[in-house]
């Protein structure tokens, strides 16, 4: 592993070759240490509960979530299948963040190249940031009743202001002599604006989407806490109500897991799209 | 046969009609906000009773308080509370939410009751002092905690009240966490389990006026158009009534298995609720009222709205006659006619 | 054009017909006041709040618990995770067995884990500082890392050529170099915690601006839950930005 301490001393990593072999065995052994780090948790948490060092109903066995994930997969929960759950809530998400990203880029791009606008709502992009979701989830569900809107809206309000505020910050980031240099070279402001303020407010606008992601995830449950009939959400709080605790692992492990698959691929896109990042 | 404008105009003037009449008589789809509980409501549901009886198809939607329920239906997402507590629909009330009081469920009386942990030592009222009690906010049983503490000369200072969901309150007993608690089934039977005591407030505060009940309510514009869905809904309500107090084993098996529950803990905790039939919810003696007599539960209301503009919980309470319309027989009058 | 209207004015204009609308929309009586308070009710509404207090408490003491929590949440969450962090970028065995604990806490929502909380430590202020304090570590976590991670090459190979001890590099170079990083990590960690405030109120709820805003909207007493939003929204506001000016005065001294 590149190491912070040792990479100075590291002449042999100039080679392009051994740069990649190394860097390919650093990637094997991180994962690897990794994996055995959460295979050691697991086992911390069986020798826990086998030798009865935590009672029962305070922390359920790996064995007992385990039974309870083959109860849920063949019976379902309450009615309700996992795979229905994991939908009603990936769906709900991926409206909610997916609509809050195809409208606050554009109006972040335009609010960040006009200052008249920016001073028009930005005052109101700030606002709406510090607020806790919960803190208006009993408004949104009056106004928009019980059913997937007002989740969605909620996790729109959610990941909105973090996208707008990240693009605006992204195009006023932009180097002012990009802009100038392009113009001197004869491109109009379609051109310019399509080859060099995007690109350069790209990692930024990238960089808000991922914590917008992150931010409207961990919000799901926040969505349906009031009155939903499925969802991931829906089945924690509902297993909080009965006590089953063996339940309430599975689900967070499943969310758990839903959020870190979520938050690399966003990670993967932005490698993949924004292949430019770190030398600006 | 010649598609004429003649024709067309008339075939959907008959469509139009027919739309009409198919309207009045039954909803495409209706939703329902309910609770898991150990009542004949269940029955009804299990045995889609309910559902014959709106003659529609029912969307079931779990609330967690009458709070919600309250919420839902001003947002249009819900057509029939079902079992909504009388705290919360004495606040819509007055809040000119649109709904309609139509039938109770049941008195509750004992159903719902304070619990102390024994090794608290709380044997008066004056030993609720400087000790914690929990209780969901907004339910009934936090209307009669304040009223036990009002009538009893307690105020919030001297006594902690904590808002806390039944799973919290059964969580938090077993860490001996909390001294008291005002709850109903099944975190009453589970916390009585865990070295609690009953401490009987119900029948001096029934007496007081803090009387509790579990109502039916029903959207407005629902009720308009669809009146005879209604009545098929309290209707189907009533056939349970009648097949717990003629075969309460049978009906304990079918509640058991909608709650989740052995069939000896839906039997012991439907005994404690008063359940009352629909012949005589229809009288002045609950929800029923004449031009002289508003009736007990119009009173009922309007107290418990008084109480909760005292504690500010609402704004502003109306007068007992607002109350009075909000209770709506007339669909009770024709479901045991 | 724009560039002669000043921008708080245009601002202040902005803010004005908002305001205009916002009336004209309640006193005209086009929406409820239950769905939509007008300005006069939220402002009768924070009187009777100061006056009376809420549920048993005075405003002062819902506001200072709320903040009590957020304060202790975010020191000890900021404190431990950023502490995790250092480690996990000067050793990146560390960072390897660390890593998969941190990814997953970190966007998992709280609300999940309440009812666990509760069974483990109970109903008073540790369960609830406990949940900010894990909504906060990640973030902080991470920002240290990636601080650390990119301290830039020369820097470091200047300090050893000087014969600097590791741990001197550490205090001297890599620090001051990774602050502003850590730095940006503490201000989003606090924008979390703060947005988490109201799920940690729900255990066993009795004080705090996050519950009463809950509590107030049982029974749709839309005044009281808009009073408390907009205090939740504008004290958000002022801790931002005190944290962003403690940023760019420790970015400034560090010498960028």
């Amino acid at each position: 592993m590149q190491s912070v301490r040792t990479a100075p001393h590291d002449l042999a990593a100039a080679d392009p070759v051994a740069r990649q072999t190394r860097a390919w065995s650093e990637r094997r052994t991180r994962t690897a240490l990794g994996a055995a780090s959460v295979v050691a948790m697991l086992l911390a948490w069986w020798a826990a509960s086998a030798t009865h060092m935590v009672r029962p109903d305070l922390l359920p066995s790996p064995a007992d979530v385990g039974k309870a994930a083959v109860e849920v997969i063949t019976e379902g929960y309450r009615g309700t299948t996992l795979l229905q759950n994991i939908a009603a809530t990936l769906g709900r998400l991926l409206a909610g963040f997916g609509v809050a990203t195809l409208l606050g880029v554009p109006l972040g791009l335009w609010m960040g190249s006009n200052r008249a606008l920016h001073a028009a709502i930005d005052w109101i992009v700030q606002f709406m940031r510090p607020l806790p979701p919960l803190s208006y989830m009993i408004l949104l569900i009056l106004w928009l009743g019980t059913g997937d809107l007002s989740k969605s809206t909620l996790l729109f309000l959610t990941a909105f202001p973090i996208i707008v505020a990240a693009s605006a910050a992204g195009v006023r980031g932009v180097k002012l002599q990009r802009i100038q240099v392009a113009r001197a070279l004869g491109a109009g402001r379609g051109a310019v604006f399509r080859h060099v303020v995007l690109p350069s407010a790209a990692p930024m606008i990238m960089t808000g989407l991922q914590i917008a992601l992150a931010a409207a995830f961990s919000t799901v449950v926040s969505a349906e806490l009031l009155a939903a009939t499925d969802g991931l959400g829906w089945m924690v709080i509902s297993a909080s109500t009965f006590l089953r605790n063996d339940i309430i692992i599975l689900c967070i492990i499943i969310l758990g897991l839903l959020g870190v698959g979520l938050a690399s691929g966003l990670r993967a896109i932005d490698r993949r799209v924004i292949h430019w990042r770190g030398r600006e | 046969m010649l598609l004429t404008r003649r024709t067309t105009l008339a075939g959907l003037g008959a469509g139009l009609a027919l739309a009409g009449r198919a309207r009045a008589a039954a909803p495409s789809a209706v939703n329902i906000g309910f609770f898991t509980e150990t009542k004949p409501t269940m029955l009804a549901k299990g045995e889609g009773w309910f559902e014959s009886g709106v003659g529609g198809k029912l969307s079931w939607t779990e609330m967690g308080s009458g709070a919600d329920i309250n919420t839902a239906i001003t947002s249009g997402s819900c057509d029939i509370g079902l079992s909504t507590g009388s705290a919360a629909t004495a606040a819509g009330i007055a809040q000119q939410l649109p709904f309609k009081l139509i039938g109770m469920v049941d008195n509750i009386g004992p159903a719902e009751e304070m619990t102390v942990r024994t090794a608290a030592n709380i044997k008066t009222a004056a030993d609720f002092k400087g000790k914690k009690v929990a209780t969901p906010f907004g339910s009934t049983s936090h209307f009669r905690l304040l009223g036990f503490l009002k009538t009893n000369g307690l105020t919030q200072r001297d006594v902690t009240v904590l808002d806390m969901k039944a799973a919290a309150i059964v969580a938090a007993w077993s860490r001996g966490e909390i001294d008291a608690a005002y709850v109903w089934a099944p975190a009453k039977s589970k916390i009585l389990a865990d070295g609690g005591t009953p401490f009987p407030t119900y029948e001096a505060l029934d007496k007081a006026g803090y009387v509790i009940a579990d109502l039916i309510i029903v959207r407005d514009a629902f009720a308009q158009q669809y009146p005879d869905a209604v009545t098929g809904f309290l209707k189907a309500y009533g056939k349970a009534l009648g097949m717990y107090r003629a075969e309460s084993d049978k009906t304990a098996d079918i509640v058991a298995k909608q709650a989740g529950v052995s069939p000896a803990v839906a039997l012991a905790d439907m005994k404690e609720y008063d359940f009352v039939p629909l012949a005589e919810q229809v009288t002045p003696a609950w929800l029923g009222g004449t031009a002289t007599d508003p009736g007990k539960f119009a009173r009922v209301l309007k107290g418990t709205a008084d109480f909760l503009v005292e504690q500010r919980s609402i704004k502003t309470a109306p007068a007992l006659e607002t109350f009075q319309k909000a209770i709506d027989t007339s669909f009770l009058a024709k479901a045991i006619a | 054009m724009s560039r002669s209207i000043p921008a708080w004015a245009i601002t202040l204009a902005s803010i004005a017909v908002v305001l205009c609308a916002w009336v004209g929309v309640t006193e005209g009586g086009l929406v409820r006041d239950l769905f939509l308070p007008s300005p006069a009710d939220l402002w009768s509404g924070f009187l009777e709040l100061i006056d009376e207090g809420y549920k048993g408490r005075p405003l002062l003491v819902h506001v200072g618990d709320s903040l009590f929590r957020v304060g202790a949440g975010f020191v000890t969450g900021v404190a431990a995770g950023t502490l995790l962090g250092l480690a996990m970028g000067y050793l990146p065995k560390l960072d390897a067995l660390a890593a998969p604990f941190v990814e997953f806490l970190r966007p998992l929502p709280q609300l999940a884990y309440l009812i666990l909380l509760i069974i483990w430590l109970g109903i008073g202020e540790t369960s609830k500082i406990t949940m900010l304090f894990l909504a906060a570590l990640p973030v902080a976590a991470v920002a240290a890392r990636d601080g650390v991670r990119n301290v830039p090459a020369e820097r470091l190979r200047v300090a050893q050529t000087l014969g600097a001890s590791s741990w001197q590099v550490f205090r001297h170079v890599i620090i001051p170099s990774a602050l502003p990083e850590i730095l940006v990590g503490a201000r989003l960690a606090a924008g979390i915690v703060y947005g988490t405030l109201i799920a940690a109120e729900i255990i066993a709820g009795s004080s705090g601006i996050g519950w009463m805003i809950l509590d107030a909207g049982r029974f749709l007493r839309s005044d009281y839950v808009f009073v408390g939003i907009i205090m939740l929204g504008l004290a958000g506001i002022a801790i931002d930005r005190a944290l962003l000016l403690i940023e760019k005065r420790a970015v400034h001294w560090a010498g960028r």
